[in-house]
């Protein structure tokens, strides 16, 4: 050990937390030598790309590129030891997989235990594990968290500004070539309007199924904004709105949506 | 349309009258009974049947007017079945003496009675019909409590996250190890941010300062995490403080500033809170320049949805939340909604 100490990145958004994840680091790992230290994702990259570290330290949640993103960049470059604060997912795939973890507030003796399996690996001089496949899970686990959610707002401008609209107080929404014009009510009952550029069969497919029914090729409705459906000739029927005076279509391939109302 | 309740009132109803008239007839009493119960039958399946069909009728003709005309068709019908069924397939009505005079007798009786039973089962109807519609009043009614108690309980959960928690207490744990004088401070501002956010239950109303006081705890717990990356101002005219606020109103503005604009970007931003007031409206917002939406993208709302249900079930119309994009990058949310003095 004498020709060369190991070397450490941290990779902490936290300046607090960084420093104090250092500070421990020296009491339970003297010999190591932290060379880098990254505030985001990005960093962590640059950080790595120039030093060659043995150790990465990496905060799962940091602004940007984010700690599992960095580490599919490092693969089995380095060792990875992950640190967070409290995510049930990612402390359940770390717990499972064979990855290093700390949880935050880092707790002295569990550092400990981790510098001195980390020291092991080193010194019999074992390859880092190969961890593409479950960083890969855990990189979706995490985006599905935030990207699951059905849409709650619509961007849109109107006028000079861009506005959010509420998915729920759209009333309808009707495709216009590459547009779609969603029409919406204000909490204080005013009507409003607007055009977006996203077709309208893409915004269908972010809907809530349970609140939205396509009713023709070209009009989405909400189905809380229904007043009532009246049927009419030739297999068609005609969809009335609570609070509004337009009338919508509804085209015989969807006639079956209201077959027991 | 043959429920057993409305089979037991035919079947009462023309027994009582099969009852009634057999002393008129030289017949045994059961068959005059049986007479009249195949008569009662066939107004009720006549009732039954029009109830339903045809599916559409003409505007200016009443449905009940229909089920009546068919009862009183279905009687003669009916009591020549009677005659049918109890004299073993020979009515023979002409023939054997009294028997015309009978068919006529059991018609009659059949035609006053009928219709009349079937009007008061019509208004009976009615009556069930306007009771459910009660029920279904009464049901949305309780829905409506359920939906406030529900928002106010996520309102509560949504305030303990525990990556908020354990983050800050690991930068408390850090300034206490460092033996840092900072360490007292923050820890004030972390106790003042869960005092005021956990007592909210009880509470529907809090004022303004109490509100902003909690906001500033926040963002200062905020500020000793990213020191480098959140700037705030607060832009609040002091004669508004003893205004009514929905607890935690401002504070979600701000706390989904700092998640979803803030702390995504790795330059960070400045958050300017403003309350002030217009034509007796409290008008609060909340401009960051963080990262805007289009990263953040559908990750945005559960704390702004949640807001906005409690908007609503405290002001109904009166309370409006909008959200607008700020150039370069950024958001602007603002909440408006009466202002109201507490009562001292």
């Amino acid at each position: 050990m004498t020709a060369q100490r190991p070397t450490a990145l941290i990779a902490e958004d936290e300046p607090l937390l960084r420093e104090s994840l250092e500070q421990q680091l020296s009491l339970v790992w003297p010999q190591l030598a932290v060379v880098a230290r990254a505030r985001n994702g990005r960093e962590a990259i640059e950080h790595f790309d120039a030093h060659h570290p043995d150790v990465c330290f990496l905060d799962v949640h940091m602004p940007g590129v984010t700690g599992i993103e960095a580490a599919r960049h490092i693969g089995h470059r380095a060792h990875l030891v992950f640190v967070t604060a409290y995510d049930q997912y990612a402390v359940q795939a770390f717990a499972q997989g064979v990855l290093d973890y700390l949880v935050k507030p880092v707790d002295a003796a569990r550092l400990a235990q981790t510098a001195a399996r980390l020291q092991e690996r080193l010194r019999t001089a074992m390859a880092a594990v190969n961890t593409e496949v479950l960083l890969q899970q855990l990189a979706m686990t995490l985006q599905r968290q935030t990207a699951s959610a059905p849409l709650r707002w619509i961007r849109a401008s109107v006028g000079q500004t861009v506005t959010l609209i509420p998915v729920l107080d759209i009333d309808f929404l009707r495709a216009e070539e590459k547009y779609t014009v969603v029409a919406w009510h204000e909490a204080g009952g005013t009507l409003r309007e607007a055009v977006i550029r996203m077709p309208l069969k893409e915004l269908a497919a972010q809907l809530d199924e349970t609140q939205f029914a396509q009713v023709h090729r070209s009009v989405i409705v909400n189905l809380n904004s229904i007043a009532r459906v009246v049927r009419g000739s030739n297999e068609t029927a005609d969809v009335h709105l609570k609070g509004r005076a337009e009338v919508l279509p509804v085209s015989r391939s969807y006639l079956h949506l209201f077959r027991q109302m | 349309m043959l429920g057993w309740p409305r089979v037991r009132v035919a079947l009462l109803a023309s027994t009582v009258i099969g009852l009634i008239a057999s002393p008129s007839f030289v017949l045994p009493f059961y068959v005059v009974v049986s007479r009249a119960v195949v008569v009662g039958f066939a107004a009720l399946l006549a009732f039954g049947l029009f109830e339903r069909w045809p599916a559409r009728l003409p505007r200016w003709f009443a449905r009940w007017v229909l089920q009546v005309l068919a009862i009183v068709l279905a009687i003669p019908l009916g009591v020549y079945l009677a005659y049918w069924l109890t004299t073993g397939g020979h009515p023979q009505l002409g023939a054997v003496s009294g028997r015309w005079q009978g068919y006529i007798e059991l018609t009659v009786t059949g035609i006053l009675f009928a219709p009349w039973i079937a009007v008061g089962a019509l208004v009976r109807q009615r009556d069930t019909f306007a009771r459910e519609q009660e029920t279904a009043f009464a049901l949305e009614r309780s829905e409506l409590a359920r939906r406030a108690l529900d928002a106010r309980f996520r309102l509560l959960q949504a305030q303990v996250e525990p990556h908020f928690l354990f983050n800050t207490l690991a930068n408390v744990q850090a300034l206490v190890e460092a033996g840092a004088p900072q360490a007292a401070k923050v820890l004030k501002s972390l106790i003042a941010y869960l005092r005021a956010a956990l007592p909210q239950l009880h509470e529907t109303v809090t004022t303004l300062d109490q509100e902003l006081e909690l906001v500033r705890a926040y963002l200062e717990l905020m500020q000793m995490r990213m020191p480098d990356r959140l700037i705030f101002e607060m832009r609040v005219d002091a004669t508004l403080l003893k205004l009514q606020c929905p607890p935690m109103t401002v504070l979600t503005l701000v706390e989904n500033a700092v998640r979803h604009g803030i702390d995504p970007s790795e330059t960070g931003g400045t958050i300017v809170i403003e309350v002030r007031l217009e034509s007796s409206r409290c008008l609060a917002s909340v401009t960051d320049t963080g990262v805007g939406l289009n990263v953040t993208g559908r990750g945005l709302g559960t704390g702004l949805a949640s807001l906005r249900e409690r908007l609503q079930l405290a002001f109904g119309a009166e309370a409006q939340l909008a959200l607008s994009e700020v150039v370069p990058h950024g958001v602007r949310a603002e909440v408006s909604f009466p202002a109201r003095k507490t009562q001292p």
